[in-house]
């Protein structure tokens, strides 16, 4: 099985002793520790401003695991992507922002739509995943 | 200026044909701006001990809306060891209460949110433990 390692590390000076936590998951498909997620999509793109665009052009099979990792390349701090899934704004990020979510994207309305606003964004992302349904020409 | 920085790393040996290594760093800032975020929830362990939305009890609130200005940073992980133990992060402020992130055993998300939904957790098995916790600019 492929081993694909995701791993966090949040760091602050926020409080008033120093904060660290870190997390790491090795990225599985549905319901099993045996085997690694064995497929992946990724892309560096520019993401013009005035529509909303599918981030993931195939969609991923409904109930399997999925992990996106997505982020904001811009460098103007003003800049931002809009994300939604299912139709529902489920974040934003702004230049130099990242995402990493553990998701069902679970049909062709349940993937990923994004919407750059204050100009073109740069955006990369990656998504791993154990199979979508590909798109018939 | 307090610095708060979210560092991701992915790898895989096995994957591709050839490695895969990404790393990337980013700095929370409020909107906008590049001033630091300010405020944090902590740390949070708690234990969600419903197994369906919309129930009376049992749910872990993880986020209440507008408790921050955009753009609020959410760290979450589910601490269950066996797979199929899934944690159910749901939008409590939008009609129908859609689903919006699903973590298996040990799975984490990052996710910087819009801030203006409630968001709440249910799982698979009860009870299942879920770290969380949200950073950002209080208002």
């Amino acid at each position: 099985m492929a081993t694909t390692t995701a791993a966090v590390t949040l760091t602050s000076d926020l409080m008033s002793t120093n904060m660290s936590v870190s997390a790491s998951t090795t990225c599985m498909k549905a319901g099993t520790t045996a085997d690694g997620l064995d497929q992946m999509e990724y892309g560096y793109l520019d993401l013009p401003t005035g529509d909303e665009y599918d981030l993931i052009a195939t969609t991923p099979t409904a109930t399997k695991a999925s992990k996106l990792y997505l982020k904001n390349h811009s460098t103007d701090e003003t800049y931002y992507v809009a994300i939604t899934q299912n139709a529902q704004a489920i974040g934003k990020l702004y230049g130099g922002d990242w995402m990493f979510i553990p998701a069902d994207f679970h049909d062709a309305a349940g993937d990923i739509a994004i919407t750059a606003n204050g100009g073109t964004n740069k955006i990369c992302y990656a998504l791993f995943h154990e199979g979508t349904v590909l798109v018939t020409t | 200026m307090a610095t708060t920085t979210a560092t991701f790393t992915l790898s895989s040996t096995d994957l591709l044909s050839d490695e895969l290594a990404l790393s990337t760093t980013c700095t929370l800032t409020q909107t906008t701006t590049s001033t630091g975020v300010e405020d944090t929830t902590g740390l949070n362990r708690k234990k969600i001990t419903s197994t369906a939305k919309g129930t009376a009890s049992g749910q872990v609130t993880l986020y209440t809306a507008d408790d921050f200005a955009a753009i609020p940073y959410l760290y979450i992980k589910n601490l269950a060891t066996t797979a199929g133990h899934r944690i159910y992060v749901y939008d409590d402020t939008t009609s129908g209460d859609p689903i919006q992130f699903q973590l298996d055993a040990g799975d984490w998300g990052f996710i910087p949110m819009h801030g203006d939904k409630t968001y709440k957790a249910y799982a698979s098995n009860n009870p299942t433990s879920v770290e969380f916790m949200v950073t950002g600019k209080d208002q």
